[in-house]
């Protein structure tokens, strides 16, 4: 008789399936036809980034839609990868049943755990169009790809196959492709264009996935293509023991009755993080149970007690237990550098800032925020920034207003940083893109939708902190733009103005034009900087010039101080000037008579660098006179650095490797001051030594 | 006392400014121009004259800044431009000079508020007047109706003589831009006033009730703040016919500028006041106690109004203590009232009680 009862169970649970999915479409993102699209676009892309991350795979990644039946809104979706591909055996596993796979139960930062993965792509199409879909995958150790067509029984909850086979899988340029997966999949949906399109979902994915190399044909034909910036991958997480702040009574209860231990003090070490040999046992005063006890004996008061004393809502001694934080290895950032590249490669620019913060716990789970800021270029200047939200590397583009990483950038004062905000509320105004990322091993949505971040005190503070700190980036960014203009009007009055009054007043009066060497000197009365630093597509190298004009009726000293990325790596070439290193990263020129109305041009190229790298050369001087266009040096914040790096270099000589950072704030150990590394030329003589 | 310039004497003047840069440049110095300061801070009342005029503050702008730069090197592109209008005998709008500016390369305007400004510094500093320049101003004069009488010369170069009640529609005499004694001869007049009136609606209105001839009066239509030529021709007519001048204006903070520019002289044209102003003229109303007098309907002064009037309270002009009062008064209130308003009694009102009460306080009705 157990068979019709299970019989019965099974039809309940088929109806349910269909149900559920029909019930609860929106949030597993197929509520709209334009969404659909993106959800399955997601789900596809989202399986083939994990799969070569997994693998270690630089993902290649091809996405492709036609429409197919415009009346009925058809549309193919088609997405290949260069990933491992899966075994024939496994791929109706993957693209048939509902919740497969381990990285639901495990506790670490990952993509999936958003939506209910690709089977739903292949259910959505089987109930819109009735369609299967055509599954295409190759694995290296095998010469053949294995084709299938996957379906769902949804009276049975179980995929179907169809025309399974094995093929000679190649290449568009004919070359027999090694590994990879490709769908092929039929949906009503409707193709888009704008901030919530398939193409800004790929676009922010490739911000976000820098090592990935996207391929996008629309339905029109036109090819949208996001090159890989970076051949590095993600750091491979780790995945870690759940900790007890962030643990859940239904949670727990699972873990006890599961658990083989026969102490619960064994039960504490071996399945949390974070939880120390004393920790266990305090933890068994605290919630009064006995810690012999076997965790799957213990009674449902027992485990409440527990939870309690998790949560320090049970005391010892007065105080709750102290629990270690929680490992933060289980979480990969994107990276500074790269989220720069990232976004360079997509949005054009004059400035980018970006910033990792260091991991942080809240409630047991170690996360990591990560912002960008992108400002100028092609950007309207009179609409709200672009906002580029991102969790786990995952886009998220709809609910924008009701998400903690937009409530983040609504809680600065953009007006201090140079942006537009009325009433300093809301999203600033500019032309400027803010990116934020949050990576974290259990992320908080508000909704089953997980488009919003829910609100947490913490995480809106990391995140405020690491704008706070970008926006000062940005001002003195804006700053300096300033000042090049400064420098730049002031030209225009001696070399076009002055020269046009000079001429037209001697015209209507009948005199000769008079010699203006004196009004210049008068007008300026002070020694102006220009600074040029420009990509030389030729030599591949960032060519910078700073000229020095002397307008005032004397000679002048000065020591010209320059930035350059010596820390990412550059390398400072065709110096003819010498001069000498300041500090890591500061280059020092000593300009020892600069004559009145003269100029004198400091020129060098650095090599080693990318374009968009360096784009802005900051320009500093010691010297009694103002110089236009540069700052004045501060040698107490110099010497400051130059403290910090004595500490850095005697006390941990193995971070020496640790990641680039290009804020010109920021200056390595200083070498021993000694001779100049490159003669000084004639003419002019140098800040240390060098005599000319 | 501002005076009319020969084209010589006019060049003469400019060459001044020209040579101002040019010997600056000479010395090995920026160029310059001096002109006095053009704000409510630097005028002040002539005695001799009666009105008010620019003060001993003087500016000097010089060439150390990009947009002062740009400023000298206009008001040359200017000169150059007079002067070829003086040896052409033509004549040009500020508007069009606006749009000729197009072709001055870095010297051109950036907006048409620039090339009205410039051609006022060149006028203060030069001693000229902008007719001198042989540049006109877009806005047109008022409409005048009334038993008087004067000639216009024609554009044929004949003299037309017209009466101001006989001669006209109903929209009135239409006051030229140049009123000069060149181009019109004030002749005869049959009135005991003239009354200078805000807005047209009570401009027209007086004339239905056929108040002009009821009250023997002329009636000048301002078109809000008025324009050089009208505000010329009131202080012909009072000076050559010495006829009393009262104001009819709404009653509010800008208002009150209105009657300044006529009756002390406007900020902006401070050095021609004596040429412009007529001291003699009187505010009639609408005042600040007539809204509460008359229960007139009424607004809520604006933000932007309360700060005119606050302005107003530190602005020598209004430094009288009538004004005082009247300013203050109205600052109390919180209110402003239009003089169209007074149509809550009816038509007629304004005509029949208003102005025969306002003007017997005056001794004219």
């Amino acid at each position: 008789m157990t068979g019709i009862a299970e019989k019965l169970a099974s039809n309940q649970k088929q109806v349910a399936i269909s149900e559920f999915f029909e019930k609860n479409k929106h949030f597993l993102g197929f509520d709209s036809l334009a969404r659909s699209l993106i959800t399955a676009v997601k789900e596809a892309v989202d399986n083939a980034l994990d799969a070569c991350e997994e693998a270690r795979i630089l993902p290649t990644i091809n996405v492709a839609i036609e429409k197919m039946d415009v009346k009925k809104d058809i549309v193919k979706l088609i997405v290949e990868d260069n990933g491992p591909g899966i075994p024939q055996k496994s791929i109706e596993k993957v693209f048939g049943q509902l919740l497969f796979g381990s990285r639901f139960h495990a506790i670490r930062q990952s993509r999936g755990q958003q939506g209910i993965g690709i089977t739903g792509v292949v259910m959505y199409c089987q109930l819109t169009t009735g369609r299967t879909t055509h599954v295409r995958s190759k694995i290296a150790s095998e010469p053949t790809a294995a084709v299938v067509d996957i379906g769902l029984d949804t009276r049975k909850n179980k995929a179907t196959k169809a025309n399974q086979g094995r093929e000679m899988w190649y290449n568009a340029d004919g070359s027999a492709k090694e590994h990879g997966t490709e769908v092929t999949a039929q949906l009503k949906a409707k193709y888009q264009k704008g901030r919530q399109s398939v193409w800004q979902y790929l676009r922010m994915t490739s911000i976000v996935n820098p090592h990935a190399q996207i391929t996008f044909t629309d339905p029109d034909g036109e090819v949208h293509h996001w090159p890989r910036v970076t051949e590095r991958l993600p750091t491979k997480v780790e995945a870690i023991k759940p900790h007890p702040h962030g643990i859940e009574l239904g949670q727990l209860q699972r873990m006890t009755s599961e658990s083989t231990d026969s102490r619960l003090t064994v039960f504490l070490r071996m399945n949390f993080s974070g939880v120390s040999a004393r920790a266990s046992k305090e933890l068994c005063v605290a919630a009064d149970v006995d810690e012999k006890t076997k965790p799957k004996s213990m009674n449902p008061d027992q485990i409440r007690a527990l939870l309690e004393a998790f949560q320090g809502e049970r005391l010892v001694n007065g105080k709750p237990v102290k629990l270690l934080n929680p490992p933060t290895n289980c979480l990969s950032p994107i990276e500074e550098l790269l989220i720069k590249k990232g976004l360079s490669k997509t949005i054009d620019s004059r400035f980018i800032a970006t910033l990792t913060r260091a991991p942080e716990v809240t409630q047991g789970n170690p996360y990591q925020v990560e912002v960008g800021l992108i400002f100028g270029g092609n950007m309207p200047a009179d609409k709200p920034v672009e906002i580029l939200r991102f969790a786990n590397r995952v886009p998220l583009m709809y609910q924008q207003g009701g998400c903690l990483l937009t409530k983040a950038i609504e809680s600065v004062d953009w007006r201090q940083y140079g942006l537009d905000q009325p009433g300093a509320k809301g999203v600033p105004k500019g032309p400027a893109a803010i990116l934020v990322h949050l990576a974290s091993t259990n992320v908080q949505f508000t909704s089953e939708a997980k488009e919003a971040l829910a609100d947490n005190a913490e995480v809106i503070e990391e995140a405020r902190k690491a704008m706070l700190e970008m926006g000062r980036g940005l001002r003195k960014h804006l700053e300096r733009k300033k000042k090049m203009a400064k420098t730049k009007e002031k030209f225009e009055l001696i070399n076009d103005i002055l020269p046009a009054i000079a001429k037209k007043s001697a015209d209507i009066l009948g005199k000769p034009v008079p010699d203006l060497s004196g009004s210049i000197t008068k007008i300026m009365s002070a020694v102006i900087s220009e600074t040029e630093t420009v990509w030389n597509k030729e030599t591949k190298q960032t060519d910078v010039a700073i000229t020095l004009f002397n307008y005032t009726t004397r000679v002048r000293a000065y020591t010209i101080l320059a930035t350059w990325p010596e820390k990412s790596g550059g390398t400072m070439i065709n110096n003819d000037t010498g001069g000498r290193k300041e500090a890591t990263g500061v280059w020092a020129w000593k300009l020892e008579s600069l004559q009145p109305g003269e100029k004198t041009v400091i020129s060098y190229s650095l090599s080693n660098l990318e374009r968009g790298d360096w784009t802005e050369t900051d320009i500093f001087f010691r010297g009694s006179q103002d110089v236009i266009g540069a700052s004045k040096m501060d040698e107490k914040f110099l010497e400051e650095i130059r403290r910090l790096e004595q500490v850095l270099t005697h006390n941990s000589s193995e971070d020496e490797d640790e990641d680039e950072d290009e804020d010109e704030e920021e200056y390595e150990p200083n070498e021993p001051l000694g001779e100049p590394a490159v003669a000084p030329p004639s003419g002019q003589t140098t800040l240390f030594g060098g005599e000319a | 006392m501002t005076r009319r310039h020969t084209p010589e004497e006019t060049k003469a003047a400019m060459h001044l400014i020209v040579g101002e840069m040019y010997d600056r440049m000479v010395k090995g110095e920026p160029p310059t121009m001096t002109l006095p300061v053009r704000t409510k801070n630097n005028i002040a009342f002539d005695k001799k004259l009666g009105v008010y005029k620019y003060g001993k503050k003087q500016s000097i702008r010089d060439a150390t800044s990009l947009g002062s730069a740009k400023q000298l090197l206009r008001a040359l592109h200017v000169v150059e431009f007079i002067e070829e209008m003086l040896v052409a005998g033509k004549s040009s709008t500020l508007r069009e000079m606006y749009y000729i500016s197009e072709a001055w390369g870095l010297g051109k305007f950036g907006s048409q508020n620039d090339s009205n400004n410039l051609a006022e510094d060149l006028e203060i500093v030069t001693k000229c007047l902008r007719e001198d320049f042989k540049l006109r101003p877009e806005e047109d004069g008022a409409r005048m109706i009334g038993n008087l009488t004067l000639r216009e010369r024609n554009r044929r170069g004949e003299w037309m003589r017209i009466n101001a009640r006989d001669d006209v529609g109903d929209s009135g005499y239409g006051v030229p831009y140049n009123v000069e004694a060149e181009k019109i001869e004030l002749l005869e007049h049959d009135i005991d006033f003239i009354m200078a009136i805000e807005t047209g609606g009570m401009f027209d209105r007086l004339i239905e009730n056929g108040f002009d001839e009821q009250y023997r009066c002329g009636l000048l239509h301002l078109k809000g703040q008025p324009a050089r030529s009208t505000r010329r021709i009131m202080k012909r007519m009072s000076e050559e016919w010495d006829l009393p001048v009262v104001v009819f204006l709404d009653g509010d903070p800008w208002s009150f500028r209105i009657f300044a520019s006529i009756a002390y002289g406007a900020i902006k044209t401070a050095h021609i006041s004596e040429y412009l102003a007529t001291p003699s003229a009187t505010y009639l109303g609408i005042t600040a106690d007539d809204i509460v007098a008359y229960d007139l309907p009424n607004d809520d002064l604006s933000k932007k109004d309360i700060e005119a009037l606050k302005a107003e309270l530190t602005d020598p002009r209004f430094a009288d203590g009538w004004w005082q009062e009247q300013i203050n008064m109205m600052l109390e209130l919180g209110k402003k009232a239009e003089q169209q308003s007074l149509a809550k009694y009816g038509l007629d009102f304004v005509t029949e009680t208003y102005l025969p009460e306002k003007l017997s306080e005056l001794g004219l009705a």
